[in-house]
C-alpha cells in the first residue's frame, strides 16, 4: 500500500488485499475452496451439499428460536403460530423441516459413495470415523428437532427414545433420567438445548476434522439444491399433526429414518436388542470397515466381498425402513394393526440380507468386460443459442419471482416458496450458462487455467 | 534424580486428580432433585377410601407449581382394592404414556389409547399391547406407601420402578409397598 488509492476500484482492490492478508493468520485460509467453471458431478462432492444444507438449517432454525416455546404447553401452539399466523413463517418451518430430511439423505448418499469407493482408506481414517459420528449426530439432531413439536408423534418418538435409554446396558438407568428430568415438562427443554446447542457443537467440532482442506463448491449446484428444499416445502408441507393428549389412540409411524429401528420395535421382543440392535450393528460395521478393509484396492469392482456387504447393508434398510411405514388396517385394534410377528420378521430380512449379499457378490466376480470409458460428448451451444437460452432462463426467473410475491401476499404462502424456490433453481441455471458462456469467451484469445478462487 | 522426577511426575498426577475430583458433584446438576430423593407427602386418609373400590388421584410428588404438577410423570391412583387392600401405581400406560383408569367392577386399570389393562393386585399387564412387552416393561410402577394407623393418613414415600417404562415386579411383592407405622 505505497501510493494512495486513486479510483474506487482502487481501493475496493486495495481493502480486499488487506483482508486477505490478515484472514492468513487465521485458519480460516488454510482451507482452499474451489470453485469448478465446469459443471461437476455432484457424487464427488455430496460432502460439500451435506454441509450447505446443515448451514441451511442453521440459519432457519435459529430464527424458528425467535417464536418456538420450548415449553410442554406452549410447544406445539407456537409451532402452530409459527405456521399459520407468523409472516413468512410456513415457509421458515417448511425450509427447517425439509432441509433436514435432505441433510439425513444426503449423509447416507455420501457415505454409501466413499464407501464404494474406498475413500476410507489411505490415511483417510480418521476423516472416516469422524464421518459416520457426524452421521450418528445428524439423525440425533433430526430426532430431537421433530420431537420439540409436541404432537402426537412427537410423543411416539420421545417414549421410543427414552424406552431405549433405559433399557441399555449398564449405563441406561443413569443416562435417561437426565433426558426426562421430573416429567415432560423438563424433558422439552432439554432435548430444545440439546437441539439447539450442544448436538451441533459437537457436530461443528466433528467437521473440523472431517472436512478435507481442499473443497469444492459449485455454486449452480448449491442454488439448485436450496431451491429444491423450496420447491419440496411447497408441494409438500409439513403437517402439524395433533397435539399430544394422553386419552387420544392415533397410530403414527416415525419420520422416514427411523422407521427401520420403529419395525423392529414393532415386534415386541426385547425392547433394546431390538431398537439397538440395527444401529449399533451399522455403526460398528462401518467403524471397523477401514480396519478390516486392508486391500490397497480402491473400485467396487475390484473389492466384491465389502461390495455385496454394501448392497446387502442398503437392502437392509430399504426393506425394513418400509416395513415400519406399513399398518395393517384390516386388524381390528390400532395396537394389531402395528404389530409385527418377530419369527416373520427377522426370518424374512435375514433371508433378503443374505440373498443380496450372495447374489451381488456372484454378479461381481464374474469377469466383467473390460470397461472404455466413454468420453462424454460435450454439450454446446452456440453463442446465440446461449445468449438465447440466457434470456429465457432469465425471463422465466422474472416470472416466477413476481409469481412468489404475488402469491406471498395473497397469503399463500406454500404456492410462494414454490415459487421462491424455482427462481432459485432458475438462477442456478443461469449461472451455470453464465459460466459456460464466459469461459468459451475467455477461452477464444488465449488457452486459461482452471482459476482457483480463495475464499 | 531419576527418583526426583518420578516423585515429581507423580504429584502432578495426583494434583491433577484432586482438582477434578470435587467436580464429579456436578453429576447431580443432570437430575432432578425430587425424582432423586422423593418426599414423604400425605396423599389420603383412609376414611376416603372406605368401599373396596374406592379410588383417589393424587400428584406426587407435588411442587404447587401447576404446570410440573399437571405433567404426567406425576399423576397417580390411590385404589382399595376389592380384597380391600391398598395400592398405587403411576399413570402413565407403559405402552405409549396415556393415562389409565380405573374401573372397580373389573378390578382393573385400562388405558384409553390401545386398551392395554393391568390388574389391581400388582399394575402388572394382561391384556392389550403391554401383554406383549418383555419383562420387566409390562407392569405399572407402584408407590410405597405408609399409613399412619392413629389419624388414618396415607404417605407416599417412594417409588418402585420407573415411571412410562415398567418395574421389576418379580423382585417385590405388592404387599411390602404398603407399611403401618
Ligand atoms: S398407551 Fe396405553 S395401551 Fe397404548
Amino acid at each position: 500500500m505505497s501510493d494512495r488509492p486513486k479510483t474506487l476500484r482502487d481501493l475496493g482492490e486495495s481493502l480486499y488485499k488487506w483482508v486477505v492478508d490478515r484472514l492468513e493468520r487465521t485458519p480460516f485460509l488454510s482451507f482452499k475452496f474451489t470453485i469448478p467453471q465446469q459443471y461437476l458431478s455432484p457424487y464427488g462432492y455430496l460432502g460439500t451439499l451435506t454441509t450447505v444444507t446443515f448451514i441451511v438449517l442453521g440459519i432457519s432454525g435459529a430464527f424458528l428460536m425467535f417464536y418456538y416455546r420450548p415449553d410442554v404447553e406452549l410447544a406445539w401452539l407456537s409451532v402452530k403460530e409459527i405456521e399459520e399466523e407468523v409472516p413468512f413463517g410456513f415457509i421458515m418451518r417448511n425450509l427447517h423441516y425439509h432441509a433436514s430430511n435432505l441433510m439425513v439423505l444426503l449423509a447416507v448418499a455420501h457415505l454409501y459413495y466413499q464407501y464404494f469407493s474406498g475413500r476410507y482408506k489411505i490415511k483417510n481414517e480418521v476423516l472416516w470415523v469422524t464421518g459416520i459420528l457426524l452421521g450418528i449426530l445428524t439423525v440425533l439432531e433430526a430426532y430431537t428437532g421433530y420431537d420439540l413439536i409436541l404432537n402426537q408423534r412427537a410423543l411416539l418418538a420421545i417414549n421410543i427414545g427414552t424406552g431405549l435409554t433405559f433399557a441399555a446396558p449398564v449405563i441406561g438407568p443413569s443416562v435417561a433420567p437426565i433426558l426426562i428430568g421430573g416429567g415432560l415438562f423438563d424433558l422439552i427443554v432439554r432435548f430444545y438445548a440439546l437441539h439447539v446447542f450442544i448436538i451441533p457443537m459437537i457436530m461443528l467440532v466433528l467437521m473440523a476434522f472431517h472436512i478435507p482442506r481442499f473443497l469444492v463448491l459449485d455454486i449452480p449446484i448449491v442454488l439448485v439444491l436450496v431451491g429444491g428444499i423450496f420447491v419440496a416445502g411447497g408441494m409438500f408441507p409439513v403437517h402439524l399433526g395433533l397435539r399430544f393428549d394422553p386419552s387420544l389412540p392415533e397410530i403414527t409411524v416415525p419420520e422416514w429414518y427411523l422407521t427401520a429401528i420403529y419395525a423392529f420395535i414393532r415386534t415386541g421382543t426385547e425392547r433394546f436388542f431390538s431398537g439397538a440392535l440395527l444401529p449399533l450393528l451399522f455403526t460398528i460395521m462401518f467403524l471397523i470397515i477401514p480396519f478390516v478393509d486392508k486391500s490397497r484396492k480402491l473400485g467396487w469392482r475390484d473389492r466384491p466381498f465389502f461390495t455385496a456387504l454394501g448392497i446387502s447393508s442398503i437392502i437392509l434398510i430399504i426393506f425394513t425402513t418400509l416395513w415400519g411405514f406399513y399398518v395393517d388396517f384390516s386388524q381390528p385394534t390400532p395396537f394389531e394393526q402395528l404389530y409385527i410377528e418377530p419369527t416373520i420378521f427377522y426370518g424374512s430380512i435375514t433371508a433378503l440380507t443374505l440373498l443380496g449379499f450372495f447374489i451381488t457378490y456372484r454378479f461381481i466376480t464374474k469377469p466383467s468386460p473390460p470397461r472404455r470409458p466413454t468420453p462424454a460428448k460435450p454439450f454446446v451451444l452456440s453463442s446465440k443459442g446461449l445468449l438465447v437460452a440466457t434470456t429465457v432462463v432469465f425471463a422465466l426467473m422474472v416470472l416466477t419471482t413476481l409469481l412468489a410475491f404475488q402469491t406471498y401476499f395473497a397469503n399463500m404462502q406454500n404456492v410462494s416458496m414454490f415459487n421462491m424456490g424455482m427462481s432459485l433453481i432458475l438462477f442456478g441455471l443461469l449461472l451455470h450458462l453464465y459460466r459456460h458462456g464466459i469461459s468459451r469467451v475467455a477461452k477464444q484469445p488465449s488457452t486459461t487455467q482452471q482459476p482457483e478462487v480463495k475464499a | 534424580m531419576e527418583n526426583r522426577r518420578k516423585a515429581l511426575k507423580f504429584i502432578l498426577a495426583a494434583g491433577t486428580l484432586v482438582a477434578i475430583a470435587p467436580l464429579a458433584t456436578g453429576r447431580d446438576f443432570f437430575y432432578r432433585k425430587e425424582t432423586q430423593e422423593l418426599p414423604r407427602q400425605k396423599i389420603a386418609n383412609l376414611k376416603e377410601l372406605s368401599e373396596p373400590g374406592s379410588y383417589v388421584n393424587f400428584v406426587y410428588p407435588k411442587t404447587g407449581d401447576q404446570k410440573i404438577d399437571s405433567d404426567p410423570f406425576r399423576q397417580f391412583i390411590l385404589i382399595k382394592t376389592k380384597d380391600n387392600k391398598l395400592r398405587a401405581f403411576s399413570r402413565v400406560c407403559v405402552h405409549l404414556w396415556c393415562l389409565p383408569s380405573y374401573f372397580p367392577q373389573r378390578g382393573e386399570l385400562i388405558c384409553p389409547c390401545h386398551g392395554s389393562v393391568y390388574r389391581e393386585e400388582d399394575g402388572v399387564g394382561i391384556e392389550g399391547p403391554v401383554l406383549y412387552q418383555t419383562y420387566p416393561t409390562n407392569a405399572l410402577p407402584m408407590v410405597e406407601l405408609e399409613v399412619e394407623e392413629s389419624t388414618g393418613d396415607v404417605y407416599a414415600v417412594g417409588i418402585d420402578g420407573i415411571l412410562g417404562y415398567g418395574r421389576n415386579w418379580r423382585d417385590r411383592t405388592p404387599d411390602s409397598m404398603v407399611k403401618r407405622v
